[in-house]
C-alpha cells in the first residue's frame, strides 16, 4: 500500500478534474431541466471550441485571452444553433429521442474536427496562461487553472441554483420544464427562454472544453467521450439536483485520481464513473418511487 | 387472453401471426431469397478479396444491427453498449479457439451463450430504469468494457485459455471451420450463420414474444393490464439480442484470424446506434441497410479517396434527420419514396401523352401542358 505522500498530489489533480466533470454535469443538468434535452454532444462542443482556440493561438497568433473568449463563444453559438434549428422539431418527443439526436450532433462535430485537425494530432496541446501561476500547498505544487476550475464549478453550481430560484428568467425556465404547453398558454416566450438555456449551457461547455483540453488532452475523440464521466455525475444527481451533480463530479474525479498510486487498480481507475453511476442508479431506483415520479414531472 | 395485437398501429401489423403470407410479405420473401442467392452463389466467386472481406463484415454487423434494432424498434430500449457485448462474444470465441478443439458451431453457441448471460446482467437493472437511464448505463458499460480490453492485452493471443504472446505477429491465427478456410467460403459461412440469426429473430417476432414486445413498446401499462409478463419479455429481448450478437462475434473473431481492439471502442457503439436508426428499426431489412452503411460504405469511400471522417458527419446528419422527420429510417422511407417517384413519373408520362394529343389548339406550341405539377401528394394513403 502506498503511503499518504503518494496520494497528496493526486488529491489536487483529482479535485481539479472532478471540478470540470462537475461543471460539465451542471451544464448538462441545467439544459435538461429546462428543455428536456440531455446534451450528449457537450464534450464535442467543448472540444471544437478548444481546437479553434488552439488554431487561433498557434496559426493566427491571436492574443491568448481573445482565443479563450472565442472558445467559450463557439461553445455557446454551436449549442444555441442546434437548439434553435433542431430543438423545436423534437420538443414534443421523449427525452430519450432528444438525447439520441444530440449523438448526431456529436458525430457531426467529431467527424468535422477529426477531418480539419487531422495531421500530427499527438503534437497538439493547449496550455492556459494560468498554468504558469503556481503556488505550494504543503508539498504539492498547485496551479491556478486547477483553482479556477474548482471556483468556476462552485460558482456555476451555486449561481445556477440561485438563478433558477430567484430570477424571473429562472422561474420561467422551471415553469417550462414543468409543462411546456401550459407555460406557452400563459404567455411564456418559449423559444426565447429555451434559447437562453441553450446559450447558457453552451457557454459552460466552452469553458469546460477549455479547461479539459488543458488538464486532460487536446484531442477531439478524447474530449468528446469525456462526456461519459460528466454523465456519471448527472446520473448521481438524478438529472435534477445541481448539488448532487456537483459533488458527484468531484467524487468521480477524486476517486479516479486516487487510483493512480495503487498499481493494481491504476489501469482500471477510469472505470470509476461507470461503477459510481451504476451504484447510484441502483441505490436511488431502489429507494425509487418519489424520486422517479419527480423526475417524470420534470 | 385477448389478442393485444388487434389494438396496435398498422406498422406493427407485420408482427402478428397470419395463416398465409399476403402479397406484401411474399415480396419480402422473394427479395430475401434474391439477396441470399446473390450473396451465397454469385458474390463470393466474382468479387476480389477486398470486397469479400468487406462483405464478411457486412454479414457480421447486419446481425449486430439486428440485435440493436430489436431492442430499439420492438421493445423501445436504447442500448449504447452493443459493441461491448460483441467484444465479449468475440473474446470468448477467440479464447475457446486457442484453448480447445471444439467444433466451430459449438464455439458459436458458447460465445452466444456467454454474451447472452452478460446481456441479461445488463438487462436486470434495465427493468427498474427509465429509457434514458438505461441508455446512459449502457453507454458507460461500453466505456468500461473498452477500458478492460485496453488493460488486459486484448485479445491475449496465444495458446490455452490465458496464453499470451507479446509479439503481435506471434499469435497463432484464430481457427476457422474446416469447410470454410478460404475467404470466399468463409463469406458463405458467415452469410448462413447470419441467416440463421435472422430466422431466429423473425420466428420470435412472429410468435408470442413478438406480440408481447409490441404491446410493451406501445404502452407498458396496457401490456401489464393484458397480462403480459413485462419483466420476462424485457429480459428475453436483452438475452436474444445479446445471444445473436455473441454468436456473430465468434464469426467476427475468426474472420480476420486476429482480433484487435479497434472495432470495440465506445465510439463504435455510438456509430452503430446511428446506422441502426438510419437503416430503420421497424423492419429487419433495416439491419442489412445499417450493416451496408457501417461496413461497405467505408470501403467505397476508401476507393474514392474520400475522408472516413466524412462518414461520421454523414451518420450524424442521418441520425438527426431520421429522428426529426423519418422515424422509419431508410428501410421504411425508400420504398415510399420510390413509389412516390414511380407515381410522379407515371403521371408525367400520362400528362406528356395527353399533352401531345391536345397540342393542336395550343397556339404557341409550347410544352405548357407537359410540365407536370403533381396535383396532390398521395404518400401515406398507399399501403
Amino acid at each position: 500500500m502506498p503511503s499518504w505522500q503518494d496520494f497528496e498530489p493526486f488529491i489536487v489533480t483529482g479535485i481539479a478534474a472532478g471540478a470540470v466533470y462537475a461543471v460539465s454535469g451542471v451544464g448538462m443538468v441545467v439544459l435538461y431541466r429546462t428543455t428536456g434535452v440531455l446534451n450528449l454532444a457537450f464534450g464535442a462542443i467543448g472540444a471544437l471550441g478548444a481546437l479553434i482556440c488552439w488554431s487561433l493561438i498557434n496559426t493566427v497568433h491571436a492574443p491568448d485571452w481573445l482565443s479563450y473568449l472565442v472558445c467559450i463563444a463557439v461553445g455557446g453559438l454551436v449549442t444555441l444553433l442546434y437548439g434553435m434549428v433542431i430543438g423545436p422539431a423534437l420538443a414534443a418527443r421523449d427525452p430519450l429521442v432528444k438525447a439520441t439526436a444530440t449523438i448526431g450532433l456529436a458525430l457531426i462535430l467529431l467527424g468535422a474536427m477529426s477531418w480539419i485537425w487531422s495531421n500530427n494530432a499527438n503534437a497538439r496541446s493547449l496550455t492556459l496562461t494560468s498554468d504558469t501561476w503556481t503556488f505550494r500547498l504543503g508539498s504539492v505544487l498547485v496551479n491556478w487553472t486547477q483553482i479556477i476550475a474548482l471556483i468556476f464549478a462552485v460558482v456555476v453550481a451555486v449561481g445556477t441554483g440561485i438563478f433558477l430560484r430567484k430570477t424571473k428568467l429562472g422561474t420561467v425556465m422551471r415553469a417550462l420544464a414543468n409543462d411546456r404547453e401550459i407555460s406557452a398558454t400563459l404567455g411564456v416566450p418559449v423559444r426565447r427562454v429555451e434559447a437562453a438555456a441553450w446559450l447558457g449551457s453552451g457557454l459552460i461547455s466552452g469553458v469546460a472544453g477549455l479547461i479539459l483540453a488543458d488538464q486532460v488532452a487536446l484531442d477531439a475523440t478524447t474530449l468528446t467521450f469525456l462526456v461519459i464521466s460528466a454523465l456519471a455525475a448527472t446520473v448521481i444527481g438524478r438529472l435534477r439536483s445541481l448539488t448532487l451533480t456537483f459533488f458527484g463530479g468531484i467524487v468521480i474525479g477524486l476517486v479516479d485520481a486516487l487510483g493512480n498510486p495503487i498499481t493494481s487498480i491504476a489501469p482500471y481507475k477510469d472505470m470509476t464513473p461507470f461503477i459510481l453511476a451504476v451504484a447510484a442508479l441502483l441505490f436511488l431506483s431502489r429507494r425509487g418511487g418519489a424520486a422517479a415520479r419527480a423526475r417524470r414531472v420534470a | 387472453m385477448a389478442d393485444p395485437g388487434t389494438t396496435l398501429q398498422g406498422r406493427l401489423a407485420s408482427v402478428l401471426p397470419r395463416p398465409h403470407l399476403d402479397r406484401h410479405e411474399r415480396g419480402h420473401v422473394v427479395a430475401a431469397v434474391a439477396v441470399l442467392v446473390v450473396s451465397l452463389l454469385v458474390l463470393p466467386s466474382v468479387l476480389s478479396l477486398y470486397w469479400v472481406d468487406s462483405l464478411i463484415q457486412v454479414a457480421v454487423y447486419s446481425v449486430v444491427a439486428l440485435g440493436l434494432g430489436l431492442l430499439v424498434g420492438r421493445v423501445g430500449m436504447f442500448s449504447l453498449g452493443q459493441v461491448a457485448i460483441l467484444a465479449i462474444g468475440s473474446w470468448t470465441a477467440a479464447r475457446l479457439d486457442y484453448a480447445t478443439t471444439l467444433p466451430f458451431p459449438v464455439i458459436l453457441l458458447i460465445a452466444g451463450g456467454v454474451a447472452g448471460v452478460f446481456g441479461v446482467l445488463v438487462g436486470l437493472p434495465a427493468l427498474r430504469l427509465s429509457g434514458l437511464d438505461l441508455a446512459l448505463i449502457t453507454l458507460m458499460l461500453a466505456g468500461a468494457v473498452t477500458i478492460v480490453l485496453q488493460n488486459t492485452n486484448f485479445p491475449n493471443g496465444g495458446h490455452g485459455f490465458t496464453g499470451y504472446t507479446s509479439s503481435p505477429f506471434g499469435n497463432p491465427p484464430i481457427r476457422r471451420p474446416s469447410i470454410a478456410s478460404t475467404d470466399p467460403a468463409y463469406l458463405r459461412y458467415a452469410v448462413i450463420v447470419a441467416l440463421l440469426m435472422f430466422l431466429l429473430v423473425l420466428w420470435h417476432l412472429r410468435s408470442k414474444p413478438g406480440r408481447a414486445w409490441a404491446t410493451i413498446r406501445q404502452s407498458e401499462a396496457a401490456a401489464m393490464a393484458s397480462g403480459v409478463n413485462i419483466t420476462l419479455y424485457k429480459i428475453w429481448a436483452f438475452a436474444l439480442a445479446s445471444f445473436i450478437t455473441g454468436v456473430i462475434g465468434a464469426v467476427l473473431a475468426a474472420s480476420a484470424t486476429q482480433l484487435y481492439i479497434t472495432p470495440f471502442q465506445t465510439a463504435n457503439s455510438i456509430e452503430l446506434m446511428a446506422v441502426v436508426l438510419m437503416g430503420g428499426v421497424f423492419t429487419v431489412w433495416g439491419a442489412l441497410i445499417a450493416a451496408l452503411l457501417l461496413e461497405l460504405l467505408p470501403s467505397i469511400f476508401d476507393i474514392w479517396n474520400l475522408s472516413p471522417f466524412l462518414l461520421l458527419i454523414l451518420f450524424g446528419v442521418g441520425v438527426i434527420q431520421v429522428l426529426s422527420t423519418a422515424p422509419t429510417g431508410i428501410a421504411g422511407q425508400l420504398p415510399k419514396d420510390l413509389a412516390r417517384l414511380g407515381r410522379a413519373i407515371a403521371s408525367l408520362a400520362a400528362r406528356a401523352g395527353g399533352g401531345r394529343n391536345a397540342a393542336g389548339p395550343t397556339p404557341a406550341g409550347g410544352p405548357g401542358p407537359a410540365i407536370a405539377v403533381p396535383e396532390q401528394d398521395p404518400v401515406g394513403t398507399a399501403p
